[in-house]
């Protein structure tokens, strides 16, 4: 009896996990169904002969949902990211970009972004990440800038070092409502900073930090850090308090084996929740591979609904592969 | 901030621990903030509760009745599941096998759970004698498969409604939740039929011991019964659950099991 046998195998599992009940024909396979349907549980695969006879594999629950296991702040297509250009005037060791002064600019223009958002917005998109390369070497940066903010909030990533002459002006410009700066510090003195970014990089970082503060300007600080050494990121965080980062806004993120870093995490498309990336060469699934080409979904840019569409549905299979991947690995 | 309430429960599935982190989480912040405790069995659950190792048990009917008489009747009752109250024991057997009512229970094979299940073994037999069919009467076949879990797992129950769709019995009784859990007629109309159901009696109960003050449990109680179906973080507790609103006590549906519990001769240690 079908039923029997799935209130026995259901009722030891944990929810999400998987089980296999053997059935003998169609209509213990509709049974099963009609059961499974009533209870919230899920028949992820069926092994069946012809004439119905096989095995059932059941997940107790239901289908996890992404929006709730992730937050609907992090389902794909909830932010864009664009990078605005690919030079720099830094070429840090781990730049998952490759970015420096001699990187090809590759710039997404201003007149392209402001198109980009407009059809982002439409499509439902709810947060815009511009990066580089160094967006504030960007002449019209403060224009980009404005024009992403009035359709959509909007974070700007930047190593702060650049915040002088013209860079200033364009950020004393800048809106303070909707926007945020995200400005890279590895470390809460000089020496790991410098060594991965260059001498004295660390020491116009905290005061490009200290200065986009003063201006009124809500500062996330972001590090990227290897292995931390005992204590090292509780003096961090004690240095970004006593700098008055918000604790929400102190992010840290490992390295990951992109561009020029030769160690880190090792990243695929199948382990990463996408963040669609879009860049001069096309769009990509997630900003820290925006240069490999395993990671790009298409090099047509514009439109861009159809690259948000097809990154959704692959998600979603992507998803629902992986929850029914799991537990199952009888070896006897 | 006040001292946590310690809320003990048995693991009889791995879904339990979820469960019991979700309430938990619902009570953070509050006045009636808890922690959770899990235990093998509810014999060791209502020992604990007497030695004061907990401040609440979530009791099994059996427990709760098994903790009232070790006290003395000191045992305070705090809530209970709707789906506690008019609880049911259902006598299922074959379709067109012609059993109706209790009578023609009488001189047949009734299959029943686990003899520490209030809903599968003690009442089935206490209802059946109000109804005029004593135990001696039938030909009890018992399947005693989660002993110590007062069949909160289920299986016993599935265990003799094997034995019924085997041929091996004429008739088992189960908890009206685990028919319920099985489709009832909906999905099970091609073999099995309710042959006979009990009037209504009540289920799990949260029970402390008289002496935890009002003003420790009463803040956790008024939370509890504040959870709300219409809020989907609350629903998710509540279905895994199994109810749709805690309730207060309804102590008059536990006389039945007193009255078997004595007339069986049910250890109140069990």
């Amino acid at each position: 009896m079908v039923i029997l046998d799935l209130m026995r195998v259901m009722g030891g599992l944990a929810n999400g996990t998987l089980g296999e009940v053997t059935i003998q024909s169609v209509a213990e396979r509709e049974l099963a169904d009609r059961w499974c349907a009533r209870t919230g549980n899920t028949i992820v695969r069926a092994d069946v002969d012809d004439s119905g006879a096989g095995t059932l594999v059941v997940r107790r629950g239901r289908p996890p949902d992404p929006a709730v296991d992730l937050g609907k702040d992090r389902m794909p297509g909830a932010r864009l990211w664009l990078y605005t250009n690919f030079h720099c005037n830094l070429a840090c060791d781990y730049c998952c970009v490759a970015s420096s002064p001699q990187a090809p600019r590759r710039e997404l223009g201003a007149e392209r972004i402001a198109r980009l958002v407009t059809e982002a917005a439409v499509w439902g998109v709810r947060e815009l990440y511009l990066t580089g390369g160094e967006p504030f070497l960007l002449a019209d940066i403060d224009t980009i800038v404005r024009t992403c903010v009035d359709a959509l909030p909007t974070t700007v990533l930047t190593n702060g070092m650049v915040f002088r002459g013209r860079g200033r002006s364009a950020l004393e410009s800048m809106p303070r409502k909707g926007f945020a700066l995200q400005i890279s510090l590895d470390s809460a003195t000089a020496d790991l900073h410098d060594m991965h970014r260059g001498a004295g990089s660390w020491r116009k970082a905290v005061d490009g930090i200290r200065l986009a503060l003063s201006l009124g300007f809500r500062v996330r600080v972001a590090a990227t850090v290897a292995a931390p050494a005992p204590g090292q990121l509780d003096d961090f965080h004690r240095f970004l308090d006593n700098l008055g980062i918000a604790v929400d806004d102190q992010v840290i993120r490992p390295i990951a084996a992109e561009g020029l870093a030769t160690k880190g995490v090792v990243l695929t498309r199948e382990t990463l929740v996408p963040e669609v990336t879009v860049t001069a060469d096309g769009v990509y699934w997630h900003p820290v591979a925006a240069i490999d080409q395993d990671a790009l979904v298409t090099p047509q840019i514009e439109p861009l609904t159809p690259a948000l569409d097809e990154i959704a549905r692959l998600f979603a299979e992507q998803w629902a592969k992986a929850s029914t991947a799991a537990t199952l690995f009888p070896c006897a | 901030m006040a001292e946590q309430l310690l809320v003990g429960a048995v693991a009889y599935t791995p879904n339990v621990v979820p469960i019991w982190e979700g309430i938990r989480d619902y009570f953070r912040g509050s006045d009636g903030e808890m922690d959770f405790v899990l235990f093998s069995n509810y014999g060791r659950l209502v020992d604990s509760l007497i030695a004061g190792h907990i401040d609440v048990a979530w009791n099994t009917n059996l427990a709760y009745v098994r903790a009232m008489l070790q006290t003395g009747g000191h045992c305070t009752a705090i809530a209970q599941r709707d789906t506690d109250v008019g609880y049911t024991t259902v006598f299922l057997a074959p379709v067109g096998s012609g059993l109706q009512g209790a009578a023609s229970l009488a001189g047949k094979r009734l299959a029943l759970g686990s003899a520490d299940s209030a809903h599968a073994a003690i009442l089935p037999l206490y209802f059946l004698a109000r109804a005029g069919v004593s135990e001696s009467d039938m030909q009890i076949i018992r399947f005693d498969t989660d002993i110590g879990k007062h069949g909160d797992t289920g299986r016993s129950e599935l265990d003799a409604v094997a034995a019924v769709l085997a041929g091996d019995a004429d008739a088992a009784a189960i908890g009206v939740s685990t028919w319920n859990a099985m489709g009832t007629e909906d999905l099970m109309s091609g073999s099995l039929e309710v042959a006979w159901q009990t009037e209504g009696y009540c289920h799990c109960m949260f029970t402390a011991l008289d002496t935890l003050p009002e003003q420790r449990y009463g803040p956790w109680r008024d939370k509890l019964l504040a959870m709300d179906w219409n809020t989907p973080e609350h629903r998710t507790i509540l279905e895994l659950e199994g109810l749709r609103q805690w309730v207060l006590p309804h102590l008059d549906g536990y006389k039945p099991l007193f009255a078997a519990v004595g007339e069986q001769g049910v250890d109140p240690r069990w």
